[in-house]
């Protein structure tokens, strides 16, 4: 009878907790939720906000047995907050909106130049959103960019928004800006935060027609010389000063900024010819070892030492090159050296003078110039970052060029 | 009896059951909190000093045999004195286990059981508590002794796993909000060492109490390198801890995690792993208040009791409105509990003891 009680009680139990734990179960069942791969936030109508879902629907296979790209659903809703927007988009679709598939968040510039704290912070606190999705910041309203986003590689979307940001480590054209770093950076005292600078290729830049090879590294997303099914591009940084928008980078800076920051493995430069004022030449360069930062906090204006080491071979080649000799691969490191230098330099006065942020972080190596944290508050890094002064030293071993040395 | 016996390392293990626990929760965040950038230098220094008052609680019980905490209050005071200590260290044990458990239940709701009652995710840990401590007497230690170094070792690749988004100049300004604040205000952090409080009821159960001694030294430097662990990867890795209040920091790190897009989402093992820490800690808390609980009443068995315990860690547990007021104990009347009992209590019993000891041999010897 005492045998028969117990296992009655725990069968009993079992039932229970089968139900206590069913409604968790089946709120988190596949075929009770909607995963967006991405939101696109515009500004609405009188203070509210345009938030676009982007949804992948099942892929079709053709008889041949390929399968085919599979399609994109797009939703838009106008409400004053962003959870209002989820949650109104739950019941127009009838499942539940889950977010922990999604892997950008795009702000159209209009919005970031006003702030989007709040919506990082809502995003953030949101389990589901993972914090290594992607933020970028459209030159365009969002909802046109993820309309004109169309991957020529991938058949599925999310696996070509998983990648976009792969380029980064070997163009330096863009950053692998997450929603974590930039939750991070907003709150951060030593730095501030950055996106990936989004746009459309549809409009034609101003200066096309211009064959100076330097132009193609002064180009940012919405001014590219890119043709292609792919409606949108991504290059170049969109700076942030706390929560808002105060600038944007051409690819070239975003390689300054990346190279700094030590997140890119090699890139391309265009330097001067030495002998042809009138010529390019291209080198890859990788960087040979961490970027040393060296931050004097004596005076209120920061004196900011940085030194960077490159490795390059030269990679253009033209039917007079002789780039097997010692002196001319010297004059060609220093050609490149002084280039660098004046590129970082540009690139570093525009964070400080222009947008008088400190996206690179800076702050982080004068911290150790103080004692206590009151010592550093007391300096107020992130607004003498605008007095800033910058040494840069570069040195570039161009070891040799690739398969053909002379012609 | 040998069955009721412990060994050394199934003792290490028990003493740093207290803080993986804790750190799971929120510790390392109020730890940040309190000093700051000087986090790391105040835990060196705590650690130091935990492991001196961890000497010198083994140097004060050895003069005790294998006596626990409250037999020695017995010796010095009498019944009404043993009944009164004890009955504190049971209400410690209790009220501290039972509203961690309620903080950990809330976020575990918060992360994976949105819509399941808490009451029922705290049963389903209760229900482990008594079938544990239903079986042998080592039997949740046995376990323990599993589930410690997995923990540990959780927490080592949580470490080397967010290794290269680390920024190690976030330890600087060296001294965080001064000198102060790091090393007299930062001795709450004391507070970490919950664990030591095992080291008052240990020697009875111990299979060789003579190592003692090194079950506190080991044990307490364990807890310090794991806490270390813990605090960098939050310190190195977040700027926001310091400024904002997020539920298990230690589980925003691990969502950081991925090894190119094949292996991510690791969180969700790290869960798995943390959810028997728990279970084995209130296995283990529950168990000790039971022997405290025996020793105070003189039952033959704690069987009867397992229930009743587990059903008032339950009750208690269901105390605090919300979240927030449950973490308004664990943050700020837990570490006062821990200061209050483990370190000056205690401390105060075992002093006193021993000089009512010395004093007694002095009048032996004199007559």
């Amino acid at each position: 009878m005492n045998k028969l009680m117990r296992n009655l009680f725990i069968f009993l139990l079992i039932i229970v907790f089968i139900m206590a734990f069913s409604s968790s179960y089946l709120s988190l069942s596949m075929d009770n939720l909607a995963y967006a791969l991405v939101i696109g936030i515009d500004k609405g109508k009188d203070n509210n906000l345009e938030v676009s879902f982007q949804f992948s629907t099942a892929s079709k296979s053709t008889e041949s047995g390929s399968t085919e790209k599979t399609p994109t659903v797009m939703d838009t809703v106008t409400a004053p907050s962003l959870s209002t927007a989820v949650n109104l988009m739950d019941s127009y679709m009838g499942k539940e909106l889950n977010l922990s598939h999604c892997k950008v968040i795009i702000f159209s510039e209009e919005l970031a130049e006003e702030g989007i704290s709040e919506e990082i912070y809502t995003l953030i606190n949101d389990t589901q959103i993972r914090p290594s999705a992607n933020i970028v910041v459209s030159k365009c309203d969002a909802k046109f960019y993820m309309e004109q986003t169309s991957p020529e590689l991938e058949n599925l979307i999310s696996k070509y928004y998983e990648i976009f940001t792969n380029s980064s480590k070997y163009t330096g054209f863009k950053p692998d800006a997450t929603i974590g770093d930039f939750f991070n950076s907003i709150i951060c005292k030593t730095c501030e935060p950055v996106a990936i600078l989004g746009g459309i290729s549809s409009e034609k830049p101003e200066n096309q027609g211009n064959n100076h090879i330097q132009e193609n590294y002064n180009v940012k997303s919405n001014q590219t010389p890119i043709e292609g099914e792919n409606g949108s591009e991504n290059i170049g940084i969109a700076a942030f000063k706390d929560d808002k928008l105060v600038g944007e980078l051409c690819a070239l800076e975003t390689t300054a900024y990346l190279a700094i920051r030590n997140e890119v493995n090699r890139f391309l430069v265009s330097i001067p010819d030495p002998d042809d004022s009138n010529s390019y030449i291209d080198i890859y360069l990788s960087p040979n070892g961490s970027t040393s930062v060296d931050v004097d906090t004596a005076t209120s204006s920061p004196y900011i030492k940085l030194k960077a080491k490159f490795v390059g071979r030269i990679y253009s080649m033209t039917n007079n090159s002789q780039y097997l000799s010692p002196e001319t691969l010297e004059t060609l490191s220093l050609t490149c050296n002084k280039y660098l230098e004046s590129v970082f330099s540009d690139y570093l006065y525009k964070t400080s003078k222009e947008f008088r942020s400190d996206i690179n972080g800076f702050g982080k190596y004068a911290l150790g110039n103080f004692f206590t944290s009151q010592d550093y508050d007391h300096y107020k890094w992130s607004d003498n970052y605008r007095n800033a002064f910058f040494q840069v030293d570069i040195d570039t071993s161009i070891k040799s060029s690739m398969l053909i040395t002379e012609t | 009896m040998t069955k009721s016996k412990i060994g050394t390392t199934e003792a290490i293990m028990l003493v740093l059951t207290i803080i993986i626990t804790h750190t799971i929760s929120s510790l390392p965040r109020e730890i940040l909190v309190s000093t700051k950038s000087a986090t790391i230098i105040n835990l060196i220094f705590v650690s130091i000093l935990a492991i001196l008052f961890s000497y010198l609680i083994v140097k004060l019980m050895k003069n005790f045999g294998g006596s626990d905490i409250i037999d020695i209050s017995e010796y010095l005071g009498g019944k009404v004195f043993k009944n009164i200590i004890g009955i504190i260290f049971i209400l410690y044990f209790l009220v501290s286990s039972s509203i961690l458990l309620r903080n950990f239940c809330e976020s575990l709701r918060i992360i994976h059981y949105p819509m399941t009652n808490i009451v029922f995710i705290l049963s389903l840990f209760i229900l482990a508590l008594c079938a544990a401590n239903r079986l042998d007497f080592n039997a949740s230690l046995k376990t323990n002794l599993l589930i410690v170094p997995l923990v540990l070792a959780s927490i080592v690749f949580l470490f080397f796993a967010n290794m290269n988004k680390f920024v190690p100049q976030r330890a600087f300004p060296i001294f965080g909000d001064g000198l102060f604040q790091t090393f007299i205000l930062g001795l709450g952090n004391l507070s970490a060492f919950g664990g030591i409080t095992f080291l008052y009821f240990l020697p009875p159960y111990l299979k060789e109490p003579e190592k003692m001694k090194k079950i506190a030294f080991v044990s307490i430097g364990l807890s310090a390198i794991y806490l270390i662990l813990c605090v960098s990867t939050l310190l190195f890795m977040f700027s926001f801890f310091i400024n904002t209040n997020e539920i298990t920091p230690l589980y925003n790190a691990t969502r950081y995690i991925e090894f190119g897009s094949f292996f991510q989402r690791l969180e969700s093992i790290f869960l798995l792993i943390w959810i028997l820490a728990f279970a084995c800690y209130i296995s283990i808390t529950s168990k000790f208040a039971m022997g405290i609980f025996k020793k105070l009443t003189n039952i033959e068995s704690k069987k009867p009791l397992i229930d009743i315990f587990g059903l008032l860690m339950l009750g208690i547990s269901l105390i605090p409105k919300n979240y927030a007021i449950s973490d308004k104990f664990e943050t700020e009347i837990y570490p006062h509990l821990v200061l209050g009992i483990t370190f000056a209590l205690g401390i105060c019993i075992l002093l006193l003891a021993n000089f009512m000891k010395r004093k007694q041999k002095l009048i032996a010897n004199s007559h």
